[in-house]
């Protein structure tokens, strides 16, 4: 078996680019470290469940990440996927456009890296194929429309009253930007696998639409141990697959592992200085994770679908945008969390303190009625420092926030309660997005401080792109999603071009 | 071919109720049983076609297994009711004698799971309702076999929901407990099984997913204990926590 293209990994990168690759009639080859499951699968993503085995039955990632943060160790399981799907399986399907200043570097939005190797105008045409792909549907940003969505989407009751509220107080709230099809008993599945083709993900808008072309084929539970190289060009891959090592051959390679895995795996394969910039300028969202209360009373539905972006880009810092997170807090919620503010305190353990807090909490809701949660992406940024270990074996994070992002999100929380009023944040240390890794194979013009170039090639090794977030130079202030699925449109471009000169 | 629902013992006692009060509820029932002649007299007077002998022993799980594949259409519902009580003194078993009533009461309602879970899987949904007794907790003299076999039944039950529980919600597993019964296993004075068939047919009909793990006897939910304090809680909250009934 000799395919054109192998991908490897099939979440949200490897998953679009393998779909137009197919379709663009080249035979490509999905490996997947994961399993296919059963298309009937509903689990929620779990952060707690300990068997490796059983978490990886699950599309789960196996085993718990590393990380050594602000000098302290510790191990947790992180909300990734490995499944055929990649953590797509078990997204929130918000697939939100970058801002123009998220790539560009702007005269009043100087860009931090001086801005990505790929302009905005160059890009947005990817963002707008994706978008079909997936089958977004939103309303616009009322602060930057920019183009049309494929589909336009009305908002529910709680998203209703949660726009009337966040638009009476200045703000321009608008319906997210959501790749769920929402087909006749569509159950909204936020963080768990939806069991049909009504979440569009790296299933069902990439690896099944793929597979139905005839031109594909899918190794699940398949890991790739190295990329093989002859000559400064890739030849093809050595994998794991039911007990027995294979290589296989193929003149393209798209490494799609996922931000905290392709590094990784570059190194291990000798294709870049485990010293060098593989594996450095890891960045994830800090999550502002709040409680909005949009009062109106009675037990108003929570909103699952509301952002604003006006504070995405204020004061002249890079903050981001805030969204409603489809979850909706009572009283039990509020006693959880004062539960964790007073286990703080010297008395704040005993059962005492730990039942009356509860007439608090009762207060609480009875007088504001339910919350809805909602998360505001403060944008990170690339340090060199914080990087993903070059350890083939297992996920080792080195991460540090620097003063400067402390009060980036000082300021930012200062804005959100002040541009939204009733709030209560659920943590005041931060809190990183483990979900959303990015920048650690970054793009750029200069190979001692990036990785890829403005399409994803590794410097100097033929044959090879990366289409996950590792090419990302900044996180951005929005979700990653369709920035992975535009840039892998832009991968796949390349090959078929390439392909048709030699 | 309908969607069928599946008893097993329905060559008599409760089986037999419970296959006919489905039938009667519109179901097509497989009635799964040893004896043709008894499932033939399950079948009488029922409408045409809507009652399916199916000739197999429980002990024989190969033949379970071939006997569930060679069904004319897909099983849906599955109630695990067969079983076995031989009432023997523990001093009169032989490792031999226990481990063929542990084969039928907790190998067969496996054999019979495995079989129908492919299909259930495939559709993301269906309902296993498992026959169940309290024989575990305090087991009656003459009845070791029987009380290991039906507690591990009950184990059984937590442990498939363990496994399939969180990826596949709509696939409603629950035990009830039907009460003593006037039937051969059970007592002279106990319940007639057609009363009892009523609630376990409502029950097995019944696809809301918040019916996995729990238990119910005869018509009504029995909730799991609560603590003193939870109970104060629940008081001085106004929470109320309401078992249901059929």
């Amino acid at each position: 078996m000799t395919p054109d293209v192998i991908v490897i990994g099939t979440g949200i990168g490897g998953g679009t680019a393998g779909r137009a690759l197919a379709e663009a009639g080249l035979q490509v080859l999905f490996i997947e470290q994961g399993p296919a499951g059963h298309r009937a699968e509903e689990q929620h993503i779990s952060v707690t469940l300990a068997d490796p085995a059983a978490r990886l039955l699950r599309g789960f990632w196996p085993d718990p990440v590393h990380v050594t943060m602000q000098g302290r160790d510790r191990s947790f399981y992180a909300p990734l996927g490995s499944a055929v799907g990649g953590s797509s399986a078990f997204y929130a399907a918000t697939l939100e456009r970058p801002a123009r200043h998220d790539l560009d570097d702007l005269v009043d939005r100087p860009h931090p890296t001086g801005g990505w190797p790929v302009s905005y105008d160059a890009f947005l045409p990817a963002l707008q194929r994706a978008e079909a792909l997936f089958a977004v549907a939103g309303q616009p940003d009322p602060l930057d429309p920019g183009p049309g969505l494929p589909r336009t989407r009305d908002p529910a009751p709680g998203d209703r009253l949660m726009l009337d509220r966040l638009a009476g107080r200045g703000l321009h709230p608008y319906m997210l930007h959501s790749a769920v099809r929402r087909l006749p008993g569509c159950a909204d599945c936020m963080g768990r696998k939806c069991p049909r083709p009504c979440k569009m993900d790296a299933r069902s808008a990439g690896v099944e639409p793929a597979l139905a072309t005839g031109r594909a084929t899918l190794w699940d539970r398949t890991r790739v141990t190295r990329i093989q190289l002859a000559g400064g060009r890739v030849t093809g891959v050595t994998v794991a697959r039911a007990g027995e090592t294979v290589t296989v051959h193929a003149p393209h390679v798209v490494l799609a592992a996922g931000a905290l895995s392709s590094p990784r795996l570059i190194v291990a394969s000798g294709l870049a200085d485990p010293d060098g910039p593989a594996g450095r300028y890891l960045m994830f969202h800090l999550n502002e994770i709040f409680a909005y209360w949009p009062g109106g009373g009675g037990d108003h539905p929570a909103s699952k679908g509301v952002g604003f972006r006006d504070l995405y880009h204020h004061q002249g810092q890079r903050l981001g945008m805030v969204q409603a997170m489809g979850l909706s807090v009572g009283a039990d919620e509020i006693l959880q969390h004062l539960r964790g503010r007073a286990a703080d305190l010297p008395w704040g353990q005993t059962r005492l303190v730990r039942e009356a807090l509860r007439l608090p909490a009762m207060a609480a809701a009875r007088a504001m009625g339910r919350a809805s949660l909602m998360v505001g992406l403060l944008e990170d940024m690339p340090q060199t420092g914080n990087r993903v270990l070059p350890d083939a074996s297992t996920i080792r994070i080195i991460y540090d926030l620097p003063d400067e992002t402390l009060r980036r999100r000082a300021l930012f929380r200062r804005a959100i309660r002040a541009a939204m009023g009733r709030v209560m944040f659920a943590s005041r240390a931060p809190d990183p997005n483990w979900g959303h890794p990015c920048g650690t194979l970054r793009m750029g013009t200069d190979p001692a401080s990036s990785c890829t170039d403005a399409t994803g090639r590794l410097h100097g090794t033929a044959g090879l792109w990366v289409a996950d977030a590792s090419v990302f130079p900044t996180a951005m202030g929005v979700n990653p999603s369709l920035t992975i699925a535009a840039h892998a449109l832009r991968v796949a471009d390349d090959i078929v071009a390439g392909g048709t000169h030699g | 071919m309908d969607d069928l629902t599946l008893v097993t013992g329905a060559g008599g006692g409760l089986g037999r109720a419970l296959a006919r009060a489905l039938v009667a509820r519109g179901q097509a029932v497989a009635g799964l049983g040893r004896d043709a002649g008894a499932l033939a007299e399950t079948g009488q007077g029922l409408p045409t076609g809507r009652f399916l002998p199916v000739l197999a022993d429980l002990a024989d799980h190969a033949a379970v297994l071939a006997a569930i594949a060679a069904l004319p259409g897909p099983v849906i519902r599955l109630v695990n009711n067969a079983a076995v009580y031989p009432r023997r003194d523990i001093l009169d078993e032989t490792p031999g004698s226990f481990m063929a009533t542990v084969t039928v009461n907790l190998g067969g309602p496996l054999a019979c799971a495995l079989a129908v879970l492919p299909g259930m899987v495939a559709r993301g949904r269906g309902r296993i309702l498992n026959v169940s007794s309290f024989a575990d907790i305090a087991p009656a003299p003459l009845a070791a076999a029987y009380s290991v076999s039906k507690g591990a039944s009950r184990i059984l039950t937590r442990a498939l929901i363990a496994d399939l529980g969180d990826r596949f919600p709509q696939i409603v597993i629950n035990d009830w407990m039907p009460g003593i019964l006037s039937t051969p296993m059970g007592r002279a004075d106990g319940l007639p099984p057609e009363r009892a068939a009523d609630w376990g047919a409502a029950l097995a009909l019944m696809d809301d997913v918040s019916l996995t793990g729990t238990l119910w006897e005869m018509d009504r939910e029995l909730l799991p204990p609560r603590t003193f304090r939870r109970r104060w809680l629940d008081r001085v909250t106004g929470q109320r926590v309401l078992a249901r009934r059929l």
